[in-house]
């Protein structure tokens, strides 16, 4: 038992999540030519108009649509369709909590390709003062606010049908993952309403940023994902937590560095010791950055699967010092 | 080579009160216990080299001296530069040091000062082709100038005020960065992302070295005396970190066997102590050694000769120039419990956790007369200490040897105390 924690606590963890992702990506961006379905109230952006190839639907949508009915319709028979597929959502995102977007959701794994992309070609990355982080924050509140308001708003008459499923036709997923199955048609101007122009062209245009963006900024979309947002508001109960305990906690930032999200309390805060923040994607990479033993962890229903070692640290961040190192 | 002291001139170096001093010190820590580890005959030959018999033990190349642990020596090495730590321990540089700072100052500046104005320092590590001193403490800051008085080259590396700050972070990076060109002008080399990795490494190995013998310190019974770590960590300011790294991992290979022999360094039921404070520097580990001539064993220790120096390492999530050098300067600023910040909970926390980690019986916090930052700490460190159980002695002193009576007796009366509470609690 003791032999496979200490395996687990020193696995190279980046290379776990490379295949990891890899592996889902495929799951869900190709699964569909295998017949694969794993319904439409995923937790994360596996984009339902990748037609062909989608092994599963991202619940933005069919959220998007329910919420667009009719009034009566939506506070009358159709309430029960709406929460059921919540729960659905639910239960699915309660097993992995933001373990989704960290490990799973493709949208994520592509913007962790470009910022290969970059470390390859030596460019450095981009980050935010703590004020703008602060502000930009927020923004993934509003769209979420956004993308549930319209749709009401569609149903009680209010927007145009083309406003319908607002989020999906500025979400970047919409363009970028039909593409790996050879579906060029998302990237059009749709010109049959001036709604719908102005949204296709919006569309494109955070296209063009997600792609600008992830290459000078690690995980840029995920600050301002309503996906995202939407998680944290449900995480309380969720199974996979990430938890610190800071007594034994050095505030030394090695942890900080690591994170993607640019989340100081990881390292700062000594106090809580559920320690997820709202923009956290649980990748992990800070409990394996981590070189005080059992200052940080993952824990599923209370049970402690990977925790900061000693040993396990020197192996995965000291490079060239004659132990056994990871590749790059 | 001219002396003006034409009476110590006459005398060679190694039969001068200084070497006395040193020697002395020496006997103490290998004479004065029995079963000193074998490969701790290193540290004690260094040591007896360097500084009872003056030998040479010079570096190639550039000389970066330090006056602080902020200063990120994995630039120095990889700029092909060698870093030597300055701060002194000297009771003889101390007293030649007491005529450019105040009375009531700390003997650590005061020796380090005394050393850097005389002409054959000990240890005699070559010409200083450059100072970094970090904007620490107060008189550390204004010995900045004395030091440039004296002829040397001094750069003022520029640390802020309080480091929990976005700000803080970024000035200090910043800092950093400069500090690397300067480096740069020093030698004339450039910044590699090769080189800089390659020092690294040799830090890192260094570090791992020696938290595997931190690591080996919270056995009970010890497998190690204090006096002995201290002054491993003491021989890091000047030796070659290579040759220092392998004489650690062979003295670790040395403790891994002790340990399964079931050897115990110190009896059974010694008080295991915690040290914390003002750094104890060879030759002034007068304080450590008293605890463990009465018969306590120093487990552990929270100073900037030791384990503040060692203990925390750096981690990089790209290996990129820019961002190694910014992961460098977060490993020098973040963790720091140095107490001239202004908030130092981190320190506390430290103590308490090392504390319970270590089995720790009781802490000896050591304050230098007329470090006031130490002593402002004292009162809220004692407090959380004894919340938590935890007995705490708080000992002022200085370089000089004459308060050693009066420390023995308030050591072993504190040993006594921690001895009796202890036979009461079972
Ligand atoms: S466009 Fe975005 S929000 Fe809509 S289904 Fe695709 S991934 Fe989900
Ligand atoms: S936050 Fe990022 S990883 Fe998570 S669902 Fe949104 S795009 Fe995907
Ligand atoms: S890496 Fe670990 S010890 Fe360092 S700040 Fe983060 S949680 Fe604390
Ligand atoms: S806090 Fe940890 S798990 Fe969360 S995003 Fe940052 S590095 Fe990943």
């Amino acid at each position: 038992m003791k032999r496979l924690k200490d395996a687990i606590d020193g696995v190279d963890l980046n290379r776990f999540r490379i295949w990891f992702q890899l592996a889902m990506f495929v799951l869900l961006v190709y699964g569909g030519y295998l017949a694969i379905n794993l319904g439409n109230h995923l937790p994360m952006f596996a984009c339902g108009f990748n037609q062909e190839g989608r092994g599963g639907i991202c619940y933005l949508m069919p959220l998007q649509h329910q919420l667009a009915r009719p009034w009566p319709q939506l506070f009358g028979m159709a309430s029960l369709g709406v929460l059921t597929g919540f729960g659905i959502f639910w239960l699915w995102f309660i097993f992995l909590n933001k373990g989704w977007c960290g490990y799973v959701c493709p949208l994520g794994t592509i913007q962790d390709w470009i910022t290969a992309l970059r470390r390859r070609l030596g460019v450095r990355y981009a980050r935010y003062t703590q004020d703008q982080f602060r502000h930009l924050s927020r923004v993934k509140y509003v769209l979420l606010a956004l993308m549930i308001l319209i749709p009401l708003g569609i149903g009680g008459g209010w927007f145009s049908r083309d406003m319908g499923t607002p989020f999906c036709l500025i979400c970047p997923a919409r363009m970028v993952l039909p593409l790996f199955t050879g579906d060029l048609s998302h990237l059009t101007v749709d010109f049959s309403s001036k709604t719908a122009v102005a949204m296709t062209v919006l569309g494109m245009l955070i296209t063009g940023l997600f792609l600008t963006g992830a290459f000078v900024k690690k995980r840029f979309f995920c600050f301002f994902c309503p996906m995202s947002a939407l998680h944290y508001l449900i995480s309380r109960p969720a199974l996979l937590k990430l938890r610190k305990d800071g007594d034994k906690c050095t505030r030394c930032g090695d942890c900080y560095r690591a994170c993607d999200m640019e989340i100081k309390a990881i390292a700062d805060d000594v106090k809580n010791a559920d320690i997820m923040a709202d923009d956290c994607i649980l990748c992990l990479k800070c409990v394996a950055a981590c070189p005080e033993p059992g200052a940080l962890k993952a824990t599923f229903a209370t049970i402690t699967i990977f925790e900061s070692t000693e040993a396990g640290f020197i192996k995965r961040c000291q490079k060239g010092i004659g132990l056994d190192q990871p590749k790059r | 080579m001219t002396n003006p002291n034409a009476k110590t001139a006459a005398l060679p170096y190694n039969r001068s009160r200084q070497a006395r001093e040193a020697e002395t010190m020496l006997d103490h820590i290998t004479d004065d216990f029995d079963d000193n580890p074998p490969s701790m005959a290193y540290f004690y030959d260094l040591f007896r080299r360097a500084y009872c018999r003056g030998e040479s033990i010079e570096r190639e190349g550039v000389r970066v001296g330090t006056t602080c642990i902020h200063a990120p020596e994995e630039l120095i090495y990889a700029f092909g530069a060698t870093p030597v730590r300055l701060c002194n321990g000297s009771y003889h540089y101390d007293q030649i040091g007491a005529d450019f700072m105040p009375a009531k100052s700390c003997s650590l500046v005061k020796a380090t000062l005394g050393m850097l104005s005389s002409e054959n320092a000990i240890p005699k590590t070559g010409k200083l082709d450059l100072i970094v001193n970090p904007t620490t403490c107060d008189q550390k800051k204004k010995a900045s100038a004395m030091m440039a008085g004296m002829g040397h080259s001094v750069y003022e590396l520029e640390l802020p005020p309080a480091k929990e700050s976005e700000q803080a972070r970024v000035y200090w990076q910043r800092s950093v960065r400069e500090f690397a060109v300067r480096l740069r002008q020093l030698t004339g080399k450039k910044l590699t992302r090769k080189n800089l990795m390659a020092a690294m490494a040799k830090t890192s190995r260094a570090q791992v070295a020696f938290r595997t013998l931190h690591n080996f310190r919270r056995k009970a019974p010890s497998l190690i005396l204090g006096k002995d770590v201290f002054l491993v960590t003491n021989a890091y300011f000047f030796d070659d970190i290579d040759r220092w790294t392998d004489a650690v991992e062979r003295l670790n290979a040395e403790l891994a066997q002790r340990e399964k022999d079931g050897f115990c360094a110190a009896q059974k039921k010694a008080p295991r102590i915690l040290f914390t404070g003002s750094p104890p520097v060879f030759p002034n580990l007068k304080l450590p050694l008293v605890i463990e001539q009465s018969g306590g064993v120093v487990v552990a220790d929270e100073t900037c000769s030791a384990n503040r120096m060692l203990y925390d390492m750096t981690s990089v999530d790209e290996w990129l120039l820019n961002n190694m050098v910014d992961s460098l300067a977060d490993k020098y600023l973040k963790p720091c419990t140095c107490p001239i910040f202004p908030n130092n909970d981190d320190r506390i926390r430290r103590l308490l956790d090392l504390a319970k980690s270590f089995a720790v019986d009781g802490v000896v916090y050591q304050t230098f007369a007329g470090c006031q930052v130490y002593e402002m700490e004292q009162r809220s460190v004692a407090e959380a200490l004894n919340k938590a159980g935890i007995v705490m002695l708080a000992v002022e002193t200085d370089y000089s040897p004459d308060d050693l009576g009066q420390l023995t007796t308030r050591i072993e009366a504190f040993l006594e105390s921690i001895k009796t509470r202890k036979r009461k609690a079972t």
